[in-house]
């Protein structure tokens, strides 16, 4: 076991977010069927003796000059098996892993028109997807130039593209913007704030909002640098004694990690009708008990020129996100999002009482940070490193339609059984990890049913108010559990006899 | 009706009492449909669920066979287990969804029963960090747990080997047997489906590669409640 990390040797993807300028994103699904090919070009891809976009792109810092380009790799269970690893091997990879996203399905909430029965070709035949190659791209037409590319060396079973959105109108109701967010998600909400910042030997400890060794800046945070073994395979985690297994044979194994990349279609018009419901229930209320989510005058905080229900619709987004939807965390601000919130405030803030975030806000489902969880040695230690991009035509709030729009989303760390499998079962259903919300699930992304949902907001007097009927917003289209090999690995792959 | 009394019925439904039929049906017929209809071994404890209400208050019966079956064998997994006794409750306290445990020591195998919330590998891995060394001190007694000791440099190995020893638990409702048994051999689950009169046969095939295994989930006296919010209720935390 080794502890100093080779930068050269991590795919790019992992520790860093391709942000700025490369704005289209496409997942290439790919089978091998003629081995030697798939070897061939695994093996040029990870020389980095390419130009034609295929090389892989590294972790290691990128300079002054930003890449027009970037391309990575994660390899299905199957897909090792179909390029030759031979079976000592295979077997030493985890069982979560060599079963598969579809497998796993009811474990993760996938199930009736979530399911894998129910998931558009190519995810309808989990065993033939083999490889998912992704292209990040400044241009749009790169991504077909680099897939026809990786297409001599694969079978192309589809591709899934995506493209990050700067104007929040096209993405439903965004109040209060400041105008510079970049990160825009459908639901309207500011996405990939927080991401864990990992301690490396060598580099600085990250800032808020940094992934590691990209910024150099050591302020004290309550959100714990998280050890580097939660990102990749072969170093201490945050779980004392703890290492994850590493596949066999070293170099197949360090430095990798594993990534949940999903398909997750957000019906976009569910959840602003949905806000529109609740939201004429409290003025409703509000009537018969006075004000009780937002004080009489406090309209115009929450957004300007907003009425009374505009600005309840948006303490109830925000109360079932855990954030304003321009990302001010409601923890910090209950009552307002703050018109121009700094990384330190966006990313910096805890749940010690008293609660002003509500138990089951989506943030606060799938990472509790400090607040009193019941799994009393989990806290902190399910992190995940999340990397997404919306898809599907723009949404317009004002003319509602039920196109098919989401997010792509790739949910990184070196245990999917301990991080991203643990969230999804325990935490984002189910509630396990706080006694007010068991038994219920995520409010915006679980899977509900209009018959059983609810959720509990926080009045100004912090009493719960449980909302019902909320359908599920979110479905999964499809999605595949991969390796993201090292950069060695990827070259071992390739060296491969018979 | 068909058994309304003729001699073949009255021939066939006697069957089972005959001590020739028995020795047939042992050692001939049973292992014949045995060969010709495996049945992998299925795994132990809880499946998932669809309703959250489901997934809590499952039940652990875990079976660990002793190294050494003699009564000193016995007490050394008993002295093994003792000895750390204050440890090993304050561990599980720390699990925080633990609703029972107890270790029982049944015919050479040492027993770990309980009840707890949410997802099996999740409580298992939060079961490690809080008292994997614990543990470990008692694998060594245990056939087979030489290769997943230390249990914290082994999580997904260990995690592999007790839903392993967990007992099968046979579903709630008797028909959903076939779905697992396709499942588990890779099949697509009841399709088409199976005839429902071979269920007895499929029940017994099963019981031949999983000799001991639970009957059903059990009873709940307070079903669906997690054990924090039952602590939170009478006030002694979560």
């Amino acid at each position: 076991m080794k502890d100093v990390l080779d930068l050269a040797n991590v795919q790019g993807n992992i520790l860093r977010g391709y942000r700025g300028d490369l704005k289209f994103v496409r997942h290439v699904i790919l089978e091998v069927t003629d081995r030697a090919a798939a070897r061939r070009f695994l093996g040029a891809s990870a020389s980095g003796q390419v130009s034609d976009g295929t090389a892989i792109t590294r972790a290691s810092p990128w300079g002054d000059q930003n890449p027009a380009t970037c391309f990575n790799i994660g390899i299905t269970f199957a897909g090792l098996g179909a390029l030759g690893t031979p079976s000592a091997m295979l077997a030493s990879f985890p069982t979560e892993f060599t079963q598969g996203m579809a497998r796993r399905a009811l474990k993760l909430g996938d199930f009736g028109d979530s399911g894998p029965a129910a998931w558009p070709q190519p995810f309808d035949q989990p065993e033939q997807v083999h490889v998912i190659a992704t292209i990040y791209a400044e241009r749009h037409e790169r991504l077909q130039q680099i897939t026809d590319c990786v297409a001599g060396s694969f079978r192309v079973l589809g591709h899934r593209d995506g493209s990050a959105r700067t104007d929040s109108n096209v993405l439903g109701p965004a109040y209060a913007d400041d105008g510079s967010a970049d990160n825009r998600v459908f639901f309207g909400y500011a996405d990939s704030i927080t991401q864990p910042r990992f301690r490396i030997k060598g580099y600085p400890e990250p800032g808020p909002g940094q992934s590691a060794v990209y910024r150099d800046q050591d302020p004290r945070f309550q959100d714990p640098v998280v050890a580097l073994g939660m990102a990749l395979l072969g170093y201490e985690t945050p779980l004392e004694g703890v290492r994850f297994g590493v596949p066999m044979s070293y170099d197949l194994g360090q430095d990798g990690s594993f990534n949940a990349f999903r398909v997750l279609a957000q019906d976009t018009r569910a959840f602003e009708d949905y806000l529109d419901e609740a939201a004429g229930l409290m003025m409703q209320m509000e009537v018969e008990k006075g004000p009780l989510l937002l004080p009489v005058g406090g309209e115009n905080a929450v957004g300007p020129g907003l009425d009374r229900l505009a600005a309840l619709r948006e303490v109830i987004a925000a109360q079932m996100c855990g954030r304003w939807r321009n990302g001010t965390p409601v923890a910090i601000s209950p009552l307002q999002p703050l018109a121009d919130p700094t990384p330190e405030q966006l990313s910096d803030f805890g749940y010690a009482p008293p609660r002003t975030c509500p138990a089951g806000a989506h943030i606060r489902r799938v990472s509790p940070r400090d607040g009193q969880i019941v799994q009393r040695a989990a806290n902190f230690t399910r992190r995940l490193i999340r990397r997404g991009m919306p898809y599907g035509p723009d949404f317009d709030a004002a003319n509602r339609d039920d196109d098919e729009r989401g997010l792509l989303g790739n949910f990184i760390g070196a245990s999917l059984g301990a991080q991203f499998e643990a969230v999804m079962c325990d935490w984002l259903n189910l509630g396990l990890h706080d006694p007010d919300i068991t038994r219920s699930n995520d409010p915006l992304i679980g899977a509900n049913s209009k018959e059983t949902s609810w959720f509990d907001l926080r009045l100004m007097d912090g009493k719960p108010c449980r909302i019902r009927g909320f359908p599920r917003f979110v479905r999964t289209r499809g999605g595949a559990y991969t390796f993201l090999p090292s950069i060695r690995a990827i070259a071992f792959l390739a060296a491969l006899r018979g | 009706m068909a058994n309304d009394g003729g001699w073949l019925d009255k021939f066939v439904d006697r069957l089972p009492e005959q001590g020739w039929f028995k020795f047939l049906s042992n050692y001939f017929v049973v292992p014949y449909w045995f060969w010709r209809e495996p049945k992998p071994k299925l795994p132990g404890g809880p499946r998932m669920a669809v309703q959250p209400g489901e997934s809590l208050q499952r039940m652990m019966n875990l079976i660990m066979p002793l190294k050494d079956k003699s009564p000193i064998g016995r007490a050394k997994a008993a002295l093994a287990l003792g000895q750390s006794v204050d440890t090993l409750y304050a561990g599980l306290d720390n699990v925080g969804t633990i609703h029972f445990a107890r270790f029982v020591i049944i015919e050479n195998n040492l027993c770990m029963m309980s009840v707890y919330d949410g997802d099996f590998s999740s409580y298992v891995r939060d079961f490690i960090v809080s008292i994997g060394n614990v543990f470990d001190a008692v694998l060594i007694h245990v056939e087979g747990g030489d290769a997943v000791v230390p249990t914290k440099k082994n999580v997904e190995a260990f995690v592999d080997w007790v839903h392993d020893h967990d007992l099968f638990q046979m579903p709630d409702f008797a028909t959903d047997l076939f779905a697992l048994q396709d499942e588990a051999q890779g099949l697509p689950a009841d399709r088409p489906p199976h005839d429902l009169s071979s269920l007895s046969r499929a029940m017994v095939l099963q019981l031949k590669a999983n000799p001991n295994f639970a009957l059903g989930s059990g009873f709940r006296s307070y079903a669906g409640f997690s054990a924090a919010q039952i602590r939170e209720k009478f006030g002694v935390g979560w």
